[in-house]
């Protein structure tokens, strides 16, 4: 079944959502290097709910850790603005400093850190509101 | 987040960070670094020996700062591109610039580091005296 946080989506939680998922991640049995790679994928994420998801209006946010097989699973949902990050622009990590932008890097690292990330529209939301993301890596980092 | 504020010189100082560097917090990080280069200072350690955590909002602090140290406006990371590109940038001048230098950051950190390019742009450092030169 796993575990499960359930938090009012702002800047203030992200501390409380990390220590969450190093602690839940880290008990499914994931080595250091898969602890830090979700607990950075999901605060990442979250931290784009709050910012650009709710904005001013701040709302629900869970977040649940479960093992599947040799993988770790953790879904975070939301009830903000519908976002595909699918749509995101890449990220150039060798432009200069003058030439790439602030934003785009979280993305850019979920996907880095991850096996797989996955959005999907949350089952019965309304059109255009909430996203179920659900990340995806090995509990055991091996020589990567 | 700040352990410390060392000023070495007139031109140096080393800020000691630790703890958590998030979207909650990091906008403390570029304040501070602006006003140390208000106030002279033109080479920035930034010891994060002791920082256990860095999301890509410590990145657009890193970020700024460099541009910052360079002699550039700062930026208002909201602003994204209009601001960056409206920037009088020495752009050709490309390459990895030592007017921010890192030092000691975690595995996980360094990760970020890496993943972004920062690591490419700014130097790191095993330990403060190697960043300041001794």
């Amino acid at each position: 079944m796993g575990e499960s946080l359930g938090v009012t989506a702002s800047l203030g939680v992200l501390a409380e959502v990390r220590a969450f998922v190093r602690s839940a991640v880290g008990g499914l049995g994931a080595d250091k290097r898969t602890v830090s790679a979700l607990v950075q994928c999901v605060d990442e994420w979250v931290t784009n709910v709050v910012v650009h998801g709710y904005g001013e209006t701040p709302g629900p946010v869970s977040v649940t850790a479960r093992r599947d097989g040799d993988d770790i699973v953790v879904v975070v949902r939301d009830e903000a603005s519908a976002y595909d990050p699918a749509t995101a622009p890449s990220f150039d990590r060798d432009a200069p400093l003058e030439r790439r932008p602030f934003g785009g890097m979280g993305i850019a690292l979920i996907r880095d850190l991850s096996s797989s990330f996955e959005r999907r529209a949350p089952t019965g939301a309304t059109p255009g509101v909430g996203n179920e993301v659900t990340m995806r890596r090995p509990a055991l980092t091996g020589g990567a | 987040m700040f352990t410390s504020i060392d000023r070495i010189s007139d031109s140096v100082a080393v800020l000691g960070l630790d703890g958590e560097l998030d979207a909650s917090n990091y906008r403390d990080l570029m304040t501070t670094g602006e006003q140390l280069y208000a106030e002279g200072v033109r080479t920035l350690v930034l010891d994060m020996s002791d920082l256990e955590y860095m999301s890509s909002s410590g990145i657009v602090a890193l970020h700024s700062l460099a541009l910052v140290y360079r002699g550039q406006a700062p930026h208002d990371p909201d602003a994204g591109w209009e601001a960056l590109h409206a920037a009088q940038a020495d752009a050709e001048a490309g390459g990895p610039h030592d007017q921010l230098r890192l030092v000691a950051p975690s595995e996980a950190i360094d990760v970020v580091l890496e993943r972004t390019g920062m690591s490419r742009i700014m130097p790191v450092f095993p330990d403060r005296a190697a960043a300041l030169g001794g």
